[in-house]
């Protein structure tokens, strides 16, 4: 008869260190507030970073960064000289701005959501993230900020092409500084809000819906006035546009760093001149109009993710893996 | 005892191994449907692909359209934007279906099953990307026909048979090439993915997806001769929209169907060389099972 | 080609296996594997986490190319003969969470069946009948995305039997199974092994038990190397050459000694006094004998009988392949040094005595002892 060989009891004296504390203290499930928020979004933020920049060498992560946003631009750039040949600067200018900046939309839109995707199909970290006492949410945009910090470096340097090489007339001197700041912070916010709302489809869908915030992302980009102007579009189509942060944004940074750059919400066939009178709308209405459609859309992202954390706690969806 | 533990009524495991030419056919043949058969049952299962990766994707097809049509482009240039967009379904469906498949496969741990079976990764392959063909055909067509409806395109179609042709050569290099880049994710892991994504606009762009590629000179002409989608593409608005201002300065529809062959005869024999290499040298560096790799 | 002795070949030659893992600083996996497995065994692998036991699997299974020396499976070389050995051989890992989620149990288990090169009807059909035996019939059109642990490998299980394999590799398979899911796996894998002869199966574990119930013979390994092969039986002897009794008897008189004198005895030791059975707690005295061989207990009972003492009780007590593991690994690398003392059964002799032996440190001359 064999007989298990015997545990030796544990003493004090032969118990790792580590599994040795101070005893159970009721204050740790009060939290800490905003340090536990702050350390939390901290962590994911370098958690993203590393999972996004390790996969290759520095010059390879470098061409991935801008080879994506400059193909973009170099198509819309390439349809209009196809049709208005190389003198149209301004209507390049217009395609330029807005394609680099697409690429800044497309990574933040798309990050979060990945994310979740990520944690949960590949890592299989996401029910382990959602058990901890930090806020979902708050992880999962720490996440998406690493790609997003990379979407704003490949847009910055599509435009920095685009002035160099492609002909855009840019002067530094004229750059509206305070406009373009104020655009930018509440742009970002927007973005970000956008992705939330991403996320929390990702977390009902399959594996397979990795396509689906880049298939946001291009819809976003028919009625966001990024390539052309909004005027082009149905009437319905503009009144969508209207409702959209991105598009104020777009119009926002356009008009900061181009002054003179055809507006892509305004013109005297659009439905803003209708509905207003004026043909253009001004600094201090864009930047009014992308903080209150910012406000509607963080609105909406937030309940839409609740509603979707509750659903998935509901139907087991945090741990599962699917696949086809 | 169940019947089921019997074993067949071979002599020896060398008999039991002793496949002929016949049996390792319909083992690759089946292989395919069995492949396919996820994907097929996963379309079925689950419906969101009809709003995301439908009419979404469409969304982005319009937007090019508006591109043109805010620069007031002739309208043949709307249906070229259209059929770009109709074959982008197909050329995502080969990159993220079937090339990057293997990665998520690696992922799941059904890689390492499918190496053990005795069947070809080729068939496995394809029946990847036939599965996700019933998604990539209902792209198309929506898009085709929504074009067609909403954005008044015109077809002026006169060699229906070649274009048929053209289009099954074009689907043919294309999942050729796919079986190449698969080949080289076995190896590359991880970094595959990313180079995946890497690639994608890039092709966009050189393959003239919404512009006639023999704008680009000498870029495009070098398209032609090695990227399936740019020379498919081309030659089927060169037969689509017969006498379309804007096209020119690529060879005939004839020729760029030749050229499709060529590359159909010689992906598949690239992928077949190179699934048996990579494999062997992924066995070695232990990449086939290593999740992170 | 290696042969056994009626001339087929080896269910599994490997000679010389080491792998490599190129990485920083390089990993030795495996370190110099000599393994013969005779068609028809199940032979296990018995070793801790990192030992190589799964890349050992990976080789021979052609997921992974060895980087040292040669192996073959029935003859086929698992390097350059991998279409033929697919033909022949599953795999089943403990642990999977491989599969699609959302096709139903039979499908998955179908479309498998295609990858082997089944029929349509027929791969149905075998399905239908492998989900029967494993245990799966209620789960059948459950999604595998909802089932439980137990019951994914059972579905994992039927899967590594649809080509009835003539060489079957189980890589941990009752890995993070509770204790009935394990025991329903162990009983499947015997049965299939019992169902036809020539059946051959290589079993991996880190469970003891396991390997002591299930495996015909084993190597132990650790660090890319077999310490020891051989049966249960034969491993349990390195570490004890005497039989270890315990016995409890009513009375004893003259003590230990008396036993401790008689042919055959190593040592007599009192274990401990008295036991309680329901609400009484009767006196008896237990002893822990030490005897050379089984053979030398019938002198003790007709010595016991002699100064009339009663055997209340008599249990052997056998090392169990814990203790030769802890024998093994312990001593892996210092067996050139400590050269196997034949008093200490090859043991360190600092070393604490192996938990099955309760054998006393030593103890007082007034007490007896070897």
């Amino acid at each position: 008869m064999t007989t298990p060989t015997a545990a030796r009891p544990a003493t004090p004296e032969t118990l790792p260190r580590a599994f040795v504390g101070p005893g159970l203290d009721p204050a740790r499930a009060r939290g800490n507030g905003f340090a536990d928020t702050r350390r939390a979004f901290l962590t994911a933020t370098r958690l993203g970073w590393l999972l996004e920049a390790n996969w290759t060498d520095p010059v390879l992560f470098f061409i991935y960064s801008i080879a994506k946003p400059l193909a973009s631009v170099l198509i819309l750039v390439f349809m209009v000289n196809v049709i208005s040949g190389g003198g149209s600067t301004g209507l390049r200018a217009f395609v330029v701005v807005g394609s680099s900046l697409w690429s800044f939309v497309f990574s933040g839109v798309a990050g979060l959501g990945w994310a979740i995707l990520d944690d949960r199909e590949r890592y299989r970290m996401l029910r382990y993230v959602f058990v901890s006492p930090s806020d979902f949410v708050v992880v999962i945009l720490g996440r998406g900020v690493a790609r997003v910090a990379v979407g704003l470096a490949g847009a910055i340097i599509s435009l920095a092409v685009g002035i160099a090489f492609l002909g855009v007339d840019f002067d530094p001197g004229r750059i509206d500084w305070p406009v373009l700041a104020v655009a930018m912070v509440l742009g970002l916010w927007a973005v970000i809000a956008i992705g939330v709302l991403i996320a929390a489809v990702c977390i009902q869908t399959r594996q397979e819906s990795w396509q689906y915030p880049e298939a946001v992302a291009g819809a976003l980009f028919l009625v966001s006035g990024a390539v052309f102007p909004l005027s082009v579009l149905p009437p319905f189509a503009q009144a969508v546009g209207l409702i959209s942060p991105l598009s104020w944004w777009m119009e926002g940074v356009r008009r900061a760093l181009l002054p003179h750059a055809p507006s892509a919400i305004g013109g005297t066939t659009s439905l803003f001149h209708d509905l207003t009178g004026a043909v253009e709308p001004s600094a201090a209405t864009v930047l009014l109009a992308l903080s209150a459609t910012g406000v509607l859309v963080t609105l909406a992202a937030t309940l839409a993710f609740r509603r979707s954390e509750r659903r998935a706690k509901d139907l087991g969806l945090i741990d599962r893996t699917t696949g086809s | 005892m169940s019947s089921v533990y019997v074993n067949r009524p071979t002599a020896s495991p060398q008999a039991a191994a002793a496949w002929d030419t016949r049996r390792q056919l319909l083992t690759n043949v089946r292989g395919i449907g069995g492949r396919a058969y996820p994907r097929v049952s996963g379309i079925l299962r689950e419906r969101s692909w009809l709003f995301f990766e439908i009419l979404l994707p469409f969304m982005t097809t319009s937007g090019f359209v508006f591109v043109y049509r805010a620069l007031q482009a002739p309208p043949a240039y709307i249906g070229f934007v259209v059929l770009g967009g109709a074959m982008t379904a197909f050329w995502l469906n080969v990159m993220w279906m079937m090339a990057a498949q293997l990665y998520w496969e690696k992922d799941q741990g059904n890689l390492e099953l499918y190496f053990t079976a005795p069947v070809s990764m080729m068939s496995i392959l394809l029946g990847m990307a036939v599965g996700g063909m019933a998604m990539s055909f209902a792209r198309a067509i929506v898009v085709l026909a929504i074009g067609a409806i909403v954005y008044g395109v015109q077809f002026q179609i006169e060699q229906w048979a070649l274009l048929l042709a053209v289009f099954a050569l074009t689907l043919a290099a294309l999942y050729g090439l796919g079986m190449v880049l698969a080949s080289l994710f076995l190896l590359w892991g991880r970094e595959a993915w990313h180079l995946t994504q890497l690639t994608v606009e890039p092709i966009y762009f050189v393959s003239g997806l919404n512009f006639p590629v023999g704008r680009l000179g000498a870029l495009g002409a070098l398209a032609i001769g090695t990227i399936p989608l740019a020379v498919g593409l081309d030659a089927m608005r060169q037969l689509a929209f017969v006498n379309a201002p804007g096209l020119g300065g690529t060879p005939s529809p004839g020729i760029e169907a030749g050229i499709l062959v060529v590359m159909t005869v010689i992906f598949i024999g690239v992928a077949r060389w190179m699934l048996t290499r990579l494999e062997m040298l992924a066995r070695r560096e232990g990449k086939l099972t290593m999740r992170w790799g | 080609m290696p042969a056994d002795t009626t001339g087929a070949p080896l269910a599994i030659d490997a000679r010389g296996i080491r792998r490599i893992y190129k990485t920083k600083p390089p990993v030795v996996a495996l370190d110099g594997i000599d393994l013969q497995v005779e068609p028809g065994e199940l032979f296990g692998l018995l070793g801790p986490n990192g030992a190589g036991k799964t890349t050992l699997i990976k080789i021979l299974t052609t997921l992974l190319l060895p980087s040292e020396g040669t192996a073959r499976i029935f003859g086929f070389d698992v390097v350059t003969r991998t279409k033929e050995l697919r033909r022949i051989m599953n795999m089943v890992a403990g642990g999977e969470q491989s599969g699609y989620g959302m096709l139903t149990v039979h499908e998955q288990l179908w479309m498998f069946s295609q990858f082997y090169g089944l029929g349509v009807r027929e791969g149905r059909r075998r399905v239908e009948e492998l989900i029967e035996a494993v245990g799966l019939a209620e789960q059948r059109m459950q999604r595998v995305s909802t089932l439980s642990t137990g019951e994914r490998q059972k579905m994992n299980f039927a899967r590594g039997l649809l080509n009835d394999p003539w060489i079957f590799f189980l890589d941990e398979p009752t890995l993070g199974l509770d204790v009935s899911a394990a025991r329903s796996v162990r009983d499947l894998v015997r049965a299939w092994q019992a169902a036809v002869p020539g059946r051959t199966i290589l079993l991996t574990t880190h469970y003891m038990a396991e390997a002591d119930e299930l495996c015909e013979r084993l190597a132990i390994v650790d660090h890319g190397k077999i310490l020891a092969i051989g049966t249960p039986d034969e491993l349990k002897r390195r570490v004890q050459r005497e039989s270890i009794f315990r016995l409890e008897l009513d009375q004893l008189d003259g003590g230990p000694a008396t036993l401790a004198r008689l042919p055959g005895v190593t040592s007599a030791v009192i274990a401990a006094n008295g036991r309680q059975e329901g609400d009484e707690t009767s006196q008896t005295v237990a002893v822990n004998l030490a005897l050379e061989g089984d053979a030398a207990l019938g002198s003790v009972v007709n010595a016991l009988g002699g100064i009339g003492s009663r055997i209340v009780s008599l249990q052997k007590s056998e090392p169990s392949l814990e203790d030769v593991f802890v024998e093994l690994v312990g001593r892996g690398f210092d067996e050139a040094e400590a050269n196997g003392s034949p008093s200490s059964g090859g043991r360190d002799p600092t070393d604490e005595p192996p938990a099955h032996a309760e054998r006393p440190p030593t103890r007082e001359p007034a007490e007896v002892g070897r």
